[in-house]
């Protein structure tokens, strides 16, 4: 899916905090974003992925405008995983209830812990398990339809070296088997894996690095 | 386990607190409903057990200030289509240790409208005792009004609760006891649909007199205006009082669950599905408060009932319409309280949402 977003400016309350940002996604890409804290690389992203609305501005998915999208439910559903910064599992569901919660096709859960080293821990809560693990859970709930692009906010925010770049590796897996990924992070790293690099300043793309 | 209980079951202190609310809520809407329907009910039922006219001074507000010539009765007892008359003094004083008590002066053809537990109906100088106030002041053998001592001859059962808690003596004493010849008459019929002509007959009588059918008299009644009145403004206030606790407890829970709502929005569960999620689990406590509710709400008015304290003045009949109305308003405000703040938190940005909620 392309992704093209068009003069996005996003105001909270009086205060602007995108001041027209335009940039294109390519299928399949996996895009870094990165800048300071408090650049506006979460609202950008939450943007990018429909849960929020911008201002002004315009984004458009394979040429549709966000209005042209139908139901934008199901939209999210079949083409966009996103990963938070924070887990923000459902403290009352299992880990396997998490990620089979808006699964279209419930068979591919368990391979889908299996594959991301969580199958063990399938009936466990959020709270009985460590960060990396909680970390995998969201991303396996991100990934289970197969969504065309993964909006990951800060997604080794919370985790030490080690399992940053497990996380990484994982995104690379998917990604060489099709799936978009645009990440935000402060971590340099990030840059190592992907295809293009935004760098955010003050609500503007500074620059774009193409690989 | 089905997805609302265990959502429920996880954050089981709120739970129980909203459980509680509900709870507590429901039941005060419950008693304050029975309760004050209790009393009029049982006003109208003792003046109908055995009336179906009712004589008193014209023009008073109260029977307790009507004074009508207890020699009446003879005038009236002939006319056709009656079957009996009594006189009732009606009349209140303090019997120690309680500050006040109610008294009925009745002529002896009422007496038998009595039911007799132990002992005998009253002659000059003697009074008998409801059971509940016989109870309360520990079987006493006399008892002293207005300074009088009374010899107790006997104890009757009544299941109306001013009754049950009263004194009852005769005519006579009560009349030198308050100085007055009678409160009211009671005159009951053998043919009931002479009722408004012997109304006219009775009034025609003069002297002051005002008859009414029974039926007529209590709604025209003042006293049962003021009770009435008051006790719906009661009732109406404790069943919005309990409407805005139970919508005020969902909302807060609504709001509490901002973030997951967003969450599952983010997944792309749809906002139907989410609510659907969320009517169920408030469906749950719903109902399962209402059912604690009415179980609390039936004992304590059991408790009430017997207990000595109230001298069974307050009691209060849980009917099945109000059974039906109060579950009808629980869940409805259950899901109105629910639902509004759902369909308003999924018109927000999931993005909103989530970061004001905080999961
Ligand atoms: N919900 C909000 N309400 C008000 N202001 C907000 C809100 N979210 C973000 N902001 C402000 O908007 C600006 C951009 O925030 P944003 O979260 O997009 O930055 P960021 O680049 O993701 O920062 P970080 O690296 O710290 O996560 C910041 O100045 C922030 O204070
Ligand atoms: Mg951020």
């Amino acid at each position: 899916m392309r992704i093209e977003a068009h003069a996005l400016e996003h105001f909270y309350g009086h205060e602007k905090v995108l001041n027209g940002v335009d940039l294109v996604i390519e299928p399949g890409s996996f895009t870094a974003i990165i800048g300071e804290s408090g650049s506006g690389k979460t609202t950008l992203l939450s943007i990018l992925s429909t849960l929020l609305q911008p201002s002004r501005g315009s984004v458009r998915y394979d040429g549709k405008t966000f209005g042209e999208l139908g139901n934008i439910d199901r939209f999210r559903r079949h083409n966009i995983g996103f990963v938070f910064q924070f887990h923000y599992l459902i403290s009352y569901l299992t880990l396997r209830e998490n990620v089979a919660l808006a699964a279209l096709d419930q068979t591919l859960v368990d391979p889908l812990l299996e594959a991301l080293g969580i199958a063990r821990l399938e009936g466990r809560y959020s709270d009985e398990v460590s960060g990396g693990e909680r970390q995998r859970a969201a991303i396996a709930r991100a990934l289970i339809n197969r969504p065309s692009v993964v909006f990951a906010d800060e997604p080794t925010g919370n985790l030490d070296t080690k399992n940053a770049l497990g996380v990484y590796e994982l995104f690379k897996r998917f990604s060489i088997e099709g799936t978009g990924f645009v990440v935000a992070s402060h971590d340099k790293k990030i840059a190592d894996y992907a295809d293009i690099i935004i760098e955010m300043e003050d609500g503007v793309v500074k620059q774009i690095h193409q690989r | 386990m089905i997805t609302p209980l265990k959502a429920l079951r996880k954050n089981r202190f709120k739970t129980a607190l909203i459980f509680i609310s509900m709870s507590v809520s429901i039941a005060a809407i419950f008693l304050i409903s029975a309760i004050s329907g209790g009393v009029v009910s049982m006003y109208s039922s003792m003046l109908k057990t055995d009336g179906d006219v009712i004589v008193t001074q014209k023009g008073i507000a109260d029977t307790f200030f009507s004074d009508i010539n207890r020699s009446l009765v003879s005038s009236i007892a002939p006319m056709e289509g009656v079957k009996e008359v009594s006189a009732l003094i009606l009349g209140a004083a303090p019997v120690e240790p309680l500050p006040i008590v109610g008294i009925y002066g009745v002529s002896e053809n009422r007496f038998k409208s009595y039911t007799l537990k132990e002992g005998s109906y009253p002659s000059a100088g003697e009074v008998m005792l409801g059971s509940k106030i016989y109870e309360t002041l520990k079987r006493p053998e006399t008892i002293l009004l207005s300074k009088q001592t009374f010899k107790v001859s006997g104890v009757f059962k009544s299941r109306i609760g001013f009754e049950d808690g009263g004194v009852v003596m005769n005519l006579s004493d009560a009349g030198e006891l308050f100085h007055k010849s009678a409160s009211i008459f009671l005159v009951s019929l053998s043919d009931l649909s002479r009722s408004d002509a012997l109304v006219a007959e009775i009034n025609a009588l003069g002297n002051d007199l005002e008859a009414k059918t029974t039926d007529s008299f209590i709604d025209s009644y003042n006293q049962f205006k003021i009770i009435q009145t008051s006790s719906d403004v009661i009732g109406a206030m404790a069943f919005l009082m309990g409407i805005l606790g139970i919508v005020s407890m969902m909302s807060m829970v609504v709001n509490d669950r901002k973030a997951e709502f967003g969450i599952m929005r983010s997944v792309g569960l749809s906002s139907g599905v989410i609510i659907g999620r969320l009517l169920s689990e408030t469906l749950l406590i719903a109902i399962a408060a209402y059912a604690v509710a009415l179980g609390a709400s039936l004992g304590i008015l059991e408790l009430i009932e017997h207990a000595d304290k109230f001298q069974g003045y307050i009691n209060g009949e849980i009917t099945a319409a109000l059974m039906f109305n109060v579950f009808a308003v629980s869940v409805t405000m259950a899901l109105v309280g629910t639902f509004l703040p759902a369909l308003y938190a999924s018109r927000i940005d999931p993005m909103s949402l989530i970061q004001r909620g905080g999961a």
